[in-house]
C-alpha cells in the first residue's frame, strides 16, 4: 500500500492525502462498532421506558386497548435496531463529510477519488457493501487482503464507491509558527540551502529527507526507526566528527543519531534566513 | 513582497474564510458578493502556486502539509458546489429506477433463473420424492397447520405491527446480502437465490402434497409478486457488480466496479421501498381475514402496477439515452 494518494484538480494542482492504514481502520471501527451498540441499547431501554408508560396508562384504564401503543413500539424498536446495524456508517459517513465518530476519534475520513467529501451515495455504497467485505463474517479477510493488494489501500466498498480513507491531521493552530519561516524562504524562490560543514557539505535533499524523518519517527516501529536512521546518519558520520564503527557498537545508537541529525536540522534552520551563498551545492559524490 | 507573517496570516485567514464558508452548507457560495468571490478565487490560486513552489523548491514537510490542507480546503469550497451528473444515468426520480432495472434486464433474467429455477427443481423433486422433504424442511413446516383452508396464518391484529417490521427489516437485509455479496463475482448472490428458491419451492411441494396448497397461495398471494420481483431484483443488482469484477473490458475491475455502483445502488433502494411495501402486505393483509377474491384481486393489481412501472415509467423520455455509452 502506498503512503500517499495524489489528485490532480481541474486547475492542475496536486493535492497529496495521506492514506489511513488497516490499523487506524480497525481501531476506527471497533470505536463504531461500541458506540453503535450503546446508541441501540440506549434508544431500545428509552423507547420501552416509554412502552411502560404507554401500557401502564392501559392499566389504569384510560382507554382499552390502548397496548395498540406498547405494539407499535416494540415495532419501532425493531426497526430502530434495523436501521442502526446498517445504517449507522451510512448516515454519519453521508452526512458528516466521511467521517464517523470512530474515525473522528482516530483522525480519519473518506474522500472521494477527486478529492472532495463524500455524500450519501458514496456513503451507502461503500457501507451497504460491507457484508462481502466481512467474509467471513466477520472476520473481514476478504475485505482485508483486497486492501493489502490495492496500492491505495481500498476495500471493496471503496473501490464501488470510488472512494479512499485518508489521514486527517491538521491543527492549524498548532503549526502556525514554524511554518512562517519556511514559507517566506518558498516566496522568495529559494528553499532550503545546502549545508556547508567544515568537513563537508550537506545536500537540500539530504535535510528535507532528514527533516521527513524526524516529522515521522514516532509513527515508525521501533526496528524500522532504528533501521532508517542508520541509513540516514551513516554516511554523514564524517562530516560531523564522529566515528563510525565505535557508534555502530553503541546500544544508543538510534538515540544517538536522532540526536545528530536534530543537530543538522537546527543548524540548517539557523543559518537558512540569513544565509546568501549559491544553494545548488552539488552534493559529494560520496554521500547517497 | 510579502514578509513570512503575512504570508501566514493570509494562508490562515483564507482557511478560516473557506471553513466558514463551508459549514453555511451547499449554497454558502451563493451568498458572497462579486467582489467576495473573486477575491476568494484570487487567494485560492496564489495558494496553490504557493503549494506547487513549496513542492518544487523542497520546501519542509510539514509547510508542504500545511499548504496541501489548506489547498484542499480551498478546493472542497470550490469545486465542491459542482456536482457532477453520474454517467449513465438516464432518468432522475422516480423513473430512475425502473430505466435502470430496464437497462439490465439480463441480470434480472438470470437472478430470476437462479431463484424461480431452483424453486422449480424442488418443488418438482419433493413432488416426486416426498421424503425430500424432511430433508429440505424444519419441523415447523413439516406439519403446519394452516389458520384456514384458505389462508396459512392468522396473525391476531395486536402482533401485526411488530411483525411486519420484523418481516420487513429480514427481506431488506436478505436483498443487501445479494447486492453486497455481487462482489464475490456473483457466487454469493446465486448461492443466496438458490437457497431461497429451495426452500420457497420445496414449501411449496410439501404444502400440495398434503393438500394444504389453496391456503399456501392464499397466504402468499397478497404480498408474494412484489416481495419474490424485490428479490429478483436484489439478485440483479448483485449480478451487475458481479459483471463489473468478471467482465471488466478495458477499463480496471475498480473503474468498472465504480461506474456500475450508482446503478446498482439506484436498484437496491428501489428493492428497499418494494419490500416495505411488501412487508406491510403480508403483517397487515396476508394474515388477516380477507376472502380468497380478494387475496386474488391484490395479487393482480400489484402485478399489473408493478409491470406497468418497469416497462412504462420514464420510458418516453429517456429511453433513448440509454443506448449511449457514460459520460464519465
Amino acid at each position: 500500500m502506498d503512503e500517499s494518494v495524489f489528485i490532480s484538480t481541474p486547475d492542475h494542482v496536486t493535492l497529496e492525502f495521506e492514506l489511513a492504514g488497516p490499523g487506524s481502520r480497525f481501531s476506527a471501527y471497533i470505536i463504531d462498532f461500541v458506540f453503535s451498540v450503546v446508541l441501540i441499547v440506549v434508544i431500545v431501554l428509552a423507547l420501552y421506558a416509554s412502552g411502560a408508560l404507554v401500557t401502564l396508562r392501559s392499566l389504569v384504564g384510560a382507554a382499552r386497548g390502548s397496548s395498540w401503543g406498547a405494539s407499535w413500539i416494540m415495532a419501532l424498536v425493531v426497526l430502530i435496531i434495523f436501521l442502526i446495524n446498517w445504517g449507522y456508517y451510512v448516515l454519519f459517513e453521508g452526512l458528516g463529510k466521511g467521517s464517523t465518530p470512530g474515525k473522528k476519534r482516530v483522525g480519519i475520513r473518506v474522500i472521494r477519488q477527486d478529492g472532495l467529501p463524500i455524500g450519501l451515495r458514496e456513503a451507502a455504497l461503500r457501507n451497504l457493501v460491507r457484508a462481502a467485505d466481512m467474509l467471513p463474517p466477520p472476520s473481514y479477510i476478504l475485505g482485508g487482503l483486497v486492501m493489502h493488494f490495492d496500492p491505495q489501500g481500498r476495500r471493496l466498498g471503496d473501490m464501488l464507491a470510488g472512494t479512499y480513507v485518508v489521514v486527517e491531521k491538521f491543527d492549524l493552530a498548532a503549526q502556525g509558527a514554524s511554518g512562517a519561516a519556511w514559507a517566506s524562504r518558498v516566496e522568495q524562490g529559494r528553499s532550503r540551502q545546502a549545508l556547508t560543514l567544515p568537513r563537508g557539505t550537506i545536500s537540500p535533499q539530504q535535510i528535507g529527507l532528514i527533516e521527513r524523518f524526524l516529522a515521522r519517527r514516532h509513527e515508525l516501529s521501533e526496528e524500522r526507526r532504528a533501521q532508517l536512521v542508520w541509513q540516514i546518519a551513516e554516511p554523514l558520520l564524517p562530516m560531523l566528527g564522529e566515528d563510525r564503527d565505535s557508534l555502530a557498537r553503541r546500544h544508543d545508537r538510534t538515540e544517538r543519531c536522532e540526536w545528530l541529525l536534530m543537530q543538522i536540522i537546527e543548524l540548517a534552520q539557523a543559518k537558512a534566513p540569513n544565509i546568501a551563498v549559491a544553494e545548488k551545492t552539488t552534493p559529494p559524490a560520496a554521500l547517497f | 513582497m510579502q514578509n513570512a507573517d503575512e504570508k501566514l496570516e493570509q494562508w490562515t485567514q483564507f482557511y478560516r474564510r473557506a471553513q466558514r464558508i463551508l459549514q453555511a452548507g451547499p449554497r454558502g457560495l451563493r451568498k458572497l458578493t462579486g467582489a467576495e468571490l473573486t477575491r476568494l478565487i484570487d487567494d485560492y490560486q496564489a495558494l496553490t502556486a504557493d503549494l506547487a513552489r513549496a513542492r518544487s523548491l523542497g520546501a519542509a514537510r510539514e509547510t508542504v502539509d500545511q499548504l496541501n490542507r489548506i489547498a484542499v480546503a480551498g478546493h472542497n469550497l470550490i469545486y465542491g458546489q459542482i456536482r457532477l451528473r453520474e454517467g449513465g444515468a438516464t432518468s432522475r426520480g422516480f423513473a430512475s429506477f425502473a430505466a435502470v432495472v430496464r437497462r439490465h434486464a439480463w441480470a434480472v433474467a438470470l437472478a430470476a433463473l437462479m431463484f424461480f429455477g431452483s424453486a422449480v427443481v424442488s418443488f418438482v423433486a419433493v413432488e416426486l420424492n416426498p421424503s425430500l422433504g424432511y430433508d429440505l424442511l424444519s419441523d415447523e413446516f413439516l406439519d403446519f397447520d394452516p389458520a384456514s383452508p384458505d389462508n396459512l396464518h392468522h396473525i391476531p391484529s395486536l402482533a401485526r405491527p411488530v411483525v411486519s417490521s420484523l418481516i420487513i427489516s429480514n427481506n431488506i437485509q436478505v436483498t443487501l446480502l445479494a447486492f453486497g455479496f455481487g462482489l464475490t463475482a456473483g457466487i454469493g448472490t446465486s448461492l443466496l437465490l438458490i437457497f431461497n428458491g429451495i426452500h420457497l419451492g420445496s414449501v411449496a411441494g410439501w404444502m400440495s402434497l398434503h393438500g394444504k396448497d389453496r391456503a399456501l397461495w392464499g397466504w402468499i398471494m397478497p404480498h408474494g409478486a412484489t416481495e419474490l420481483l424485490a428479490i429478483c431484483l436484489a439478485g440483479a443488482a448483485g449480478y451487475i457488480l458481479a459483471s463489473a469484477i468478471i467482465a471488466p473490458g478495458q477499463l480496471r475491475r475498480a473503474t468498472a466496479l465504480k461506474r456500475v455502483g450508482g446503478q446498482a445502488l439506484t436498484i437496491e433502494l428501489g428493492c428497499m421501498v418494494m419490500l416495505v411495501i411488501a412487508g406491510l402486505i403480508e403483517g397487515f393483509v396476508s394474515p388477516s381475514a380477507v376472502d380468497y377474491t380478494s387475496r386474488i384481486a391484490v395479487l393482480l393489481a400489484s402485478v399489473a402496477l408493478w409491470a406497468l412501472y418497469f416497462f412504462g415509467a420514464g420510458r418516453n423520455r429517456n429511453e433513448r439515452l440509454a443506448d449511449e455509452p457514460p459520460s464519465n
